[in-house]
């Protein structure tokens, strides 16, 4: 009988516990060497999220910011503070005013908890906003991430679609007048306005009805959709090659192999394309994953393992996202306004902040403000990339050959953002221009 | 490296933040004040055993549940004021104070020891006091938050709080608006101040525009049977003393009260709240049916003597100069009363004051229910101003008297111009008195015209100061000279008799006809009323109806009224039958001619 196979006595079996339930848990050691480096990330449930390695150009902190990992800690600390939240909450008018006393008054860290996660979804807006910025300035969207980008659209106005939505939910009148004001918006659209109203309140007023609605929106239906798109980005940035960069960035930074290059189509299945070198290897299943992308075979190029280098990344910026949130949370406290008097509209009425460029516009047309030109907008972004189909200037921040693609977006960002701001500071009483100063 | 630092030092950065949170919720204010209070009770315990009581307490959050006063509240006041029911707390700073006993408020002395009337378990805190029962930081309990609506009544004024009366909003008395909610007797000794208030509300005639269910009727300012569910002391302070910081368009005027008076007012106004405790919502409903118009305290019944100076008195008591003009005193709302004895007769005065509109129909005049004996005074005292004015000549005539309804321009648009209907004529449409006689006009001065705010001034004016007046507007306003007419083939008696037949034809024509400008009830207020300057006449109006002979309908109606809307309607095929039908069915809209009076 060989000692190996030999079935330890109970005793042994208890004394092993401990570590026999550690290395179940762990399979790897810490990694001290490449291949374990590599065999972690490969067989970690939550590491193989992330590729093996990754390419140098994908770490480097001015050509991402960090915007997409920021948004997906935003949305994670929303998650944890919302469900936190729910514990207290009730959707009822005659209740959810109540709690949001409570929460404020007698519910241990309940302000703070509100603060973090009314400032978290405030951030994840702008910030989400910033990463569309970002991947346009860069020239991200072009093939064949044309598909991701759409995603991110889509994610985009789910963001904003979950913050009105939770908007509501305090029952003060801040919350009902700007989900009156945003729901008449709605409410412009042509031959459909009124039902889709109709259909988001559940009413032809924002009542009862409507705060039930809203809070299943928030809590259940859009927070799985968004998990669900999320992980859809994901593993399309994974499918698509990782972050996008300059081609250069591929480049191994010492001499090239000097191997010769096989016919590229030897392969089954392989595609033409940009992959300039096929090198010399037996390949497994692996290689006939479709696609120029997926790295083959271990070949000296510009890229380094992800453990620890983006995993390090990702901690830094989920450090600093908390510290942004706790900070702005502990300075300031989310406004709760007097409880809702429907016969006493605040004037003026202002819907949240993000819609308030949308509000601006409807001031000078109901249609186009509101129904029309956000329409044509969010369409156009949609087909962005189906519109530039130019493959110049990927992977830089405002490459020279998107001049004209970088004005034409800058002009819609700054546009925007100005609406938003002439709407937030400059107006006032019936929307009249008032100076904050 | 460098990576790490960073990292180090953001997870430095959240500890401290989560050291802070957690220092600032676990450490909380009551506690301290709970903590103070076992403290000083022990010591002042006379035996072992209550002594004994307070070593086992530990400070947590003390609420109580008060479900018999509207919704249920939560009122956890107690968790700072732990003393608020302990006697011998009597002489501590707050927040441990026991709160006062007070005969006043029904507590008693039994073998010696108070007993409480409102005792704090069946009563709650914020039912007295309001504030918010549901906060633990005095700043939120207190209500001290703007955006809380209903701050400690005298206690707790709110940091947007106008500054010049905010300290005008202190003091413990502002609580009788919430002691009225169950003692609803208007004679309740302990709330004097709405007693007062509602005195008030009917001696300043608040009620004669304002409705408040069951005590008023008015209708042409807010309802108030509300106010006080709705608005702050703050809010409704400045409402009455300054009323168009709130609305721009109020002409609401101002009263110039004292103080107190105020004071009072808004202690009863607030607490004017729809339904209250001491009612159910069927009580509420029986009190809405029963029409309430409220009748002040006759002031003549009480003073003897000598009517005119009554109705002087009563004339500034019931505030009638907040709107009219009176010599030197003018509310800027309402016709100027100076030479009132020279325009009007008594008959007119007092079927004008029990009615206003019976005279001038569309008058926003209130219909005060004052008695009888109070008009008959105020008319009595009206019709002692007999003097007529002395003015120099037409012009200061004009911007003295003229000019309040007429405006400085002779454009129709003096100061008090808005709140009259019909308006006053706009002088400046020179196509109207180009194309009429100047009898016309000095016909209007000294008779008046019936049924609108021009009064006759006959007796104020002598002929060649009306002459000097109508010179002076034709020169200054008009303008234009007056032009030769085309000879106009104008019947001066209907043609046709008064009939069921013609007024039926007549009916036809102006339903076809006239409708869009005159309405269909004739009132003048048909679909294009409100495009047209100046409006439609309203047909409506009887004494002005009886006041035009028909030759003057079968000039306007033939032949349109220059510089208005009205169309010549000769040119649309119109013939003299028809405008005598129509003549016919406008006079028998109206009914016979009011009792005399003028």
């Amino acid at each position: 009988m060989n000692g190996t196979n030999e079935t330890p006595s109970l005793w042994g079996s208890i004394r092993m516990m401990p570590s026999n339930i550690w290395h179940s848990l762990f399979r790897h050691p810490l990694p001290s060497s490449d291949l374990g480096r590599a065999q972690t990330s490969f067989t970690n449930f939550f590491l193989h999220l992330h590729p093996v390695k990754v390419n140098r150009h994908t770490l480097k902190a001015s050509y991402t910011m960090g915007l997409g990992l920021i948004s997906l800690y935003l949305f994670i600390i929303l998650t944890v503070t919302g469900i936190l939240l729910m514990f207290y909450y009730v959707p009822a008018t005659s209740q959810a005013y109540d709690r949001m006393l409570d929460l404020r008054g007698a519910v241990a860290f309940g302000t703070f908890l509100r603060n973090m996660h009314r400032w978290s979804a405030h951030g994840m807006v702008a910030v989400v906003f910033l990463h569309m910025c970002r991947v346009f300035f860069t020239g991200s969207y072009k093939p064949p991430r044309e598909f991701n980008w759409v995603l991110g659209v889509v994610l985009f106005l789910l963001t904003l679609f979950s913050s009105f939505t939770g908007y509501l939910l305090p029952w003060d009148q801040l919350a009902f007048w700007a989900i009156t004001v945003g729901a008449s918006i709605a409410g412009y659209a042509p031959f459909i306005g009124n039902d889709v109203k109709f259909l988001l309140l559940g009413d032809t007023l924002v009542g009862q009805e409507a705060l039930l609605r809203f809070y299943v929106l928030h809590v259940a239906v859009l927070p799985v959709v968004m998990t669900f798109l999320v992980a859809f980005h994901f593993w399309r940035i994974r499918k698509d090659g990782g972050l996008s960069r300059p081609p250069e960035a591929d480049a191994p930074p010492a001499a090239p192999e000097g191997a010769a290059p096989l016919p590229a189509l030897a392969m089954i299945g392989a595609t033409e394309g940009s992959v300039s070198v096929i090198r010399p290897k037996r390949y497994g299943v692996q290689g006939l994953v479709r696609g120029p992308f997926t790295k083959v075979g271990n070949v000296p190029d510009n890229s380094v393992f992800s453990w620890p280098n983006l995993l390090m990344a990702e901690l830094f910026v989920f450090a600093i996202t908390v510290v942004g949130v706790l900070i702005v949370s502990m300075l300031f406290d989310a406004p709760l306004e007097e409880p809702v008097n429907i016969l006493h509209p605040p004037n003026p009425a202002k819907a949240p902040w993000y819609f308030l460029g949308l509000q601006e516009m409807v001031s000078y047309s109901a249609f186009w403000g509101g129904v029309g030109i956000p329409t044509v907008e969010v369409i156009i972004l949609l087909l962005v990339p189906y519109l530039d189909r130019s493959k110049k200037g990927i992977g830089r921040w405002f490459a020279r050959e998107r001049l004209l693609a970088n004005v034409l977006f800058l002009t819609f960002a700054l546009v925007n953002i100005g609406l938003i701001i002439i709407g937030t500071f400059f107006r006032g009483p019936n929307w009249e221009f008032v100076s904050p100063w | 490296m460098k990576m790490r630092l960073l990292l180090a030092i953001a997870g430095f950065i959240i500890l401290v933040v989560h050291g802070a949170v957690f220092y600032d919720q676990f450490f909380h204010e009551w506690e301290r004040y709970q903590t103070a209070y076992f403290d000083q009770a022990r010591s002042m315990s006379k035996t072992d055993a209550e002594r004994a009581s307070f070593d086992g307490r530990q400070p947590k959050i003390e609420q109580l549940l008060i479900t018999r006063f509207g919704d249920a509240r939560v009122d956890r006041c107690t968790t700072c004021h732990a003393a608020i029911d302990d006697p011998r707390f009597e002489s501590y700073a707050e927040p441990l104070k026991s709160h006062p006993y007070s005969e006043a408020l029904g507590d008693r002395k039994v073998d010696g020891n108070w007993e409480r009337r409102h005792k704090f378990s069946d009563f709650g805190c914020t039912v007295c006091h309001a504030g918010q029962g549901r906060g633990l930081e005095a700043f939120d309990a207190h209500g001290g938050d703007h955006f809380w609506p209903e701050p400690m009544l005298g206690y707790v004024t709110q940091a947007n709080w106008r500054a010049d009366f905010k300290d005008r909003l202190v003091g413990a008395d502002y609580m009788q608006s919430n002691c009225v909610q169950c003692h609803t007797d208007p004679e309740f000794a302990s709330t004097p101040l709405v007693t007062r208030g509602r005195q008030l509300f009917v001696e300043k005639n608040c009620y004669g525009c304002h409705k408040i269910e069951g005590i008023a009727n008015g209708t042409l300012g807010p309802d108030l049977s509300e106010v006080g569910k709705k608005f702050k002391n703050d809010y409704i302070w400045e409402s009455m003393v300054d009323p168009r910081a709130n609305l721009a368009t109020s002409f609401m005027p101002r009263f110039n009260l004292t103080d107190d008076e105020t004071k009072a007012l808004v202690v009863f106004l607030k607490s004017r709240r729809g339904v209250n405790f001491a009612e159910t919502s069927l009580d509420r409903y029986r009190q809405s049916l029963t029409a309430v118009s409220p009748v002040p305290p006759g002031g003549a019944a009480t003073a003897a003597g000598d009517p005119v100076a009554m109705g002087e008195r009563l004339l500034g008591e019931r505030a009638c100069l907040a709107c009219h003009k009176l010599g030197e005193k003018d509310g800027g709302v309402a016709p100027d009363l100076s030479f009132q004895g020279l325009l009007r007769d008594e008959p007119w005065l007092v079927e004008h004051f029990r009615n206003p509109r019976a005279r001038v129909p569309d008058s926003i005049m209130p219909s005060f229910a004052f008695p009888d004996s109070d008009f008959s005074a105020l008319s009595k005292y009206l019709l002692s101003l007999t003097k007529p004015p002395e003015y120099a000549n037409a012009s200061e005539i004009y911007s003295n008297y003229c000019a309040r309804c007429h405006g400085e321009k002779g454009d129709g648009l003096g100061p008090i111009a808005v709140y009259l209907d019909p308006a006053p004529r706009d002088f400046t449409k020179a196509s109207f008195f180009t194309s009429r006689p100047a009898e016309r006009f000095v016909d209007s001065i000294k008779n008046g015209v019936p049924g609108t705010s021009m009064p006759p001034l006959s007796r104020v004016f002598s002929e060649a100061q009306i002459r000097d007046v109508l010179a002076y507007v034709e020169t200054n306003f008009v303008k234009d000279p007056r032009r030769e007419l085309k000879p106009r083939d104008i019947p001066d008696q209907s043609p046709i008799a008064m009939s069921d037949d013609s007024i039926q034809r007549g009916a036809r024509t102006y339903a076809m006809r006239c409708t869009g400008c005159h309405g269909r009830k004739a009132d003048g207020k048909g679909p294009n009323a409100l495009d047209i300057l100046p409006r439609p006449r309203n047909l409506l109006n009887r004494d002005f109806i009886h006041s035009i002979p028909d030759r003057r309908m079968f000039e306007s109606i033939l032949y349109g009224v220059q510089g208005t809307a009205m169309p010549s309607w000769i040119d649309y095929g119109m013939t003299k039958n028809d405008v005598a039908d129509l003549v016919n069915y406008i006079r028998s809209l109206n009914g016979p001619p009011a009792g005399g009076g003028r």
